[in-house]
């Protein structure tokens, strides 16, 4: 008798976490100019001695040729043809971009300008934008010509570009870069060349570790349209870093620890914004990749604090205020903090409230501008006890007084994907710490009191029901996740991986004749779903059909045919028909795809065992 | 207006300079891409005429070039459109470039001196300067409110200013509003 293992519970493909990513952008004005330092400044501005320096630091990266500025500012001829502009702009505080406001807990690469520079540039041009003695002026700022960060270990170019039109409104665009990588690499650093500079406002990377976004393309490499995605992930494995670029963007280097994980068959997915110039432009972006030997050994996380389920804003409401809070199961570091909404958004607000009581201020912008959306990382990370309640508050402006209103007349909005929609998000990028390594990977905690959280504040809510029941499966708790799962396909009858995972969890908690059901609903959905197939497949075996299970795993191995559970499986199954040699051919394949796999490895010896007997 | 412009020849090439200060003399007005003389306000009398002031170098100006063309094209019985250049600086093959670039079907003119500047008391590049058929100036300012400031526009324009213009000037009716500033680049910055 041949001792054979069919697929476990642990085989079970699921779709872990479902991460809906965001991307977004936009601008600001604040009309300040406080007459300080009037009394302090010279009396005779130049160009050379006074505002040079400025410039120099604070507009030249960007104003210069192949950045994302529209002129260059590099001399006195270049600030002189725009003087009066850039007292304009630096004055409402729209130029340098930078949107929140001074607060306690600094942020790294602030952009802003003191408001004596500010004044003193305006004193240049009402006396005339003098420059000044050749002897004043500072040397050129020198700058990195190409990688900033050297040539990349790896550089991918989207296959297909897209050609921007001339006009219309602005284009959200996602470019796929496939990884061609054999093994697992762990990347200290990314360096993001959106294509032409001018014409992207900001763009971001997500990592599809599943190929799921794959399947939007009309055609490899093709890209597709779309300003907000989702993505789903195997396992659970948290988005744990923000890839993000916008104008000015100095490539960011992983801490000591800290990487990025890539496996094969990881996708890169580049989610632009881009801007219409006029005249139809070319856009292709490339991704440069800084791996790195070492293995990571601190893992973030993205924690989300939402509440898209309240975004129902009347027609013409001016102060709409939505909330959301969230109280950290464990002791953190925040290093990063990104919020996100659409063009209603006016006043963000991120605050944390410590065990103590005292109230910090994460971040505060009181002029939200979706074109210069960003990260902000922090100069230190911020300690966030356990207990720490974290808050956003976001006030949005749905009147005819907010220009950047996607309706006119305004007309009810709700939260939503597209940018016309409004969203009513903030990502935390946090580093567990403190905790006892054998009670488990602490982003868990995490992960479950944030999915506890989301199902109890929007019972009506899919994504909760369903990331709640990808933590308890991820713990075993196979029923409870099968009761969360229940929940989620009952709110999206269709949905294909809601019923995979659900029929995946039953057929793991030894229900398989329940799971049948959800699989083929899964591949009704959709047909091409290689886990799904795979699921069903298992689930079949586990009831004796063993060539109803062949069948099924011939299938998947035509969606993924280097697959090498698949393979051991369609080996087992053909055993227990009593089909040795065919069993033993798969059983072989499963090896020389992965030489430790242990199934495979089981059987064959088993089954050359049982041949030999014969 | 009709300032007298002194003309030093003081330069050690003094046969180029004297070129370059004979047409400068002779221009007082606009040039074409040629460098010859231009004044689009005495062309076609039957036509209201539109200025359209821009700069290269100025994205706001640049981001106008479809609904200039556009705008152009659906009064071109009506109205006489001219592009000009009031950067001194600007080449004739640097601005050709420009409008095979953007897809201009319009004829392009310098205005070095701001000649036309200022009779179409243009302050900021997008503007325009709207002249009825006696040639009066009827409106000068922004196209329409697309731009909030530098760093908003809105999703669509929800004021036509320069299409109201037009349409007033050319039936022979007032023009409702006759000055609205744009935003953009300021020409004074040029100087």
């Amino acid at each position: 008798m041949l001792h054979l293992r069919l697929g476990m519970n642990s085989w079970l493909r699921v779709a872990g976490s479902t991460v809906i990513v965001l991307a977004a952008f936009v601008a600001v004005g604040t009309l300040s100019g406080s007459p300080a330092a009037r009394s302090s400044a010279p009396a005779q501005v130049t160009f050379n001695r006074d505002i040079a320096p400025i410039i120099f630091r604070s507009c030249s990266t960007c104003h210069r040729p192949g950045e994302a500025a529209p002129f260059s500012l590099l001399n006195f001829s270049d600030a002189k043809k725009h003087a009066r502009q850039i007292v304009d702009v630096t004055q409402s505080r729209a130029m340098p971009p930078w949107l929140p406001e001074p607060q306690k807990l600094k942020f790294a690469d602030e952009m802003r300008l003191a408001d004596s520079e500010i004044n003193l540039i305006r004193q240049w041009v009402e006396q005339g934008a003098i420059e000044g003695a050749p002897a004043d002026l500072p040397p050129p700022p020198k700058f990195v010509e190409g990688w900033r960060l050297g040539q990349p270990d790896l550089v991918l170019t989207a296959i297909k570009p897209l050609t921007l039109p001339p006009s219309g409104t602005d284009t959200y665009w996602n470019f796929i870069f496939p990884v061609p990588i054999q093994e697992t690499r762990w990347v200290k650093a990314v360096e993001i060349r959106p294509g032409d500079k001018r014409y992207v406002h900001h763009a971001n990377i997500l990592v599809d570790r599943a190929g799921s976004l794959r399947q939007r393309e009309s055609a490899p490499g093709a890209g597709f349209g779309g300003m907000e995605i989702r993505i789903e992930s195997q396992v659970f494995d948290p988005d744990s870093h923000l890839l993000f670029w916008k104008p000015g963007t100095i490539p960011y280097v992983e801490p000591e620890g800290m990487a990025l994980r890539l496996d094969k068959g990881t996708d890169l997915v580049l989610n632009t914004h881009l801007q219409p110039s006029g005249k139809p432009e070319v856009i292709q972006p490339s991704i440069g990749l800084y791996f790195t030997p070492r293995a990571a050994t601190k893992v973030p996380m993205l924690l989300q604090l939402e509440n898209d389920a309240k975004l129902d804003i009347p027609a013409g409401q001016k102060d709409f205020l939505v909330t959301d809070e969230f109280t950290l199961p464990i002791d953190v570091e925040l290093m990063a903090i990104y919020p996100h909404a659409h063009y209603l958004g006016r006043d963000i607000q991120a605050l944390a409230t410590l065990p103590g009581g005292t109230t910090e201020t994460l971040i505060h912008i009181p002029h939200w501008n979706l074109n210069w959306q960003a990260v902000y990382r922090y100069l230190e990370p911020v300690r966030l006890p356990k207990g720490t309640k974290v808050s956003l508050r976001y006030v949005y402006d749905n009147s005819e007084e907010n220009p950047l209103n996607p309706n006119h007349p305004p007309a009810r909005v709700m939260g939503g994907n597209r940018s016309s929609d409004e969203m009513c998000h903030l990502w935390l990028q946090v580093l567990p710490v403190n905790f006892d390594p054998a009670q488990g990977d602490p982003r868990m905690a995490l992960q479950e009191a944030l999915a506890r959280h989301d199902v109890e504040k929007n019972p009506a809510d899919f994504e909760a029901h369903y990331n709640l029941a990808a933590m308890l499966q991820a713990k075993d708790r196979l029923d409870a996740a099968i009761r969360e799962y229940e929940l989620a396909v009952r709110l999206r009858p269709e949905d294909a991986v809601a019923n995979n995972a659900l029929g995946a969890a039953l057929v793991g908690a030894g229900h398989p004749e329940q799971g049948v059901g959800y699989l083929q609903a899964a591949l009704k959905t959709r047909p091409e779903y290689f886990d799904a197939r795979y699921n069903l497949g298992l689930a079949l075996a586990a009831q004796n059909d063993f060539e109803g299970a062949a069948q099924q795993f011939r299938l998947a191995l035509k969606l993924q045919p280097d697959d090498a559970n698949v393979e051991a499986n369609l080996g087992a199954a053909l055993a227990e028909m009593g089909q040795f040699p065919g069993a033993k051919a798969h059983f072989e394949r499963a090896l020389q795809i992965d030489p430790n796999q242990a199934i495979a490895k089981e059987n064959l010896q088993a089954l050359q065992k049982a041949m030999g007997a014969h | 207006m009709g300032l007298g412009r002194l003309c030093f020849l003081n330069r050690p090439m003094f046969v180029a300079a004297a070129v370059f200060c004979a047409a400068l003399a002779q221009a007082q007005t606009a040039l074409d891409l040629e460098g010859r003389a231009v004044s689009p306000l005495a062309a076609d009398s039957s036509k209201v005429v539109v200025l359209v002031f821009l700069r290269r170098d100025c994205p706001v100006s640049s981001r106008y070039a479809p609904e200039i063309q556009q705008i152009s094209k659906q009064y071109a019985d009506r109205a006489a459109f001219w592009l000009v250049y009031p950067d001194k600086t600007e080449t004739p093959q640097a601005i050709r470039k420009y409008l095979q670039d953007y897809g201009y079907r319009l004829p392009a003119l310098r205005d070095p001196d701001h000649v036309l500047v200022k009779l179409g008391r243009a302050q900021i590049t997008p503007e325009v300067a709207v002249f009825d058929r006696d040639r009066r100036l009827v409106y000068d300012g922004r196209i329409d409110d697309w731009y909030v400031d530098l760093s908003r526009a809105r999703p669509a324009p929800t004021t036509h200013e320069l299409e109201d213009a037009i349409r007033a000037a050319s039936s022979g009716k007032p023009v409702a509003k006759s000055e609205v500033r744009g935003v953009g680049c300021y020409i004074s910055d040029l100087e």
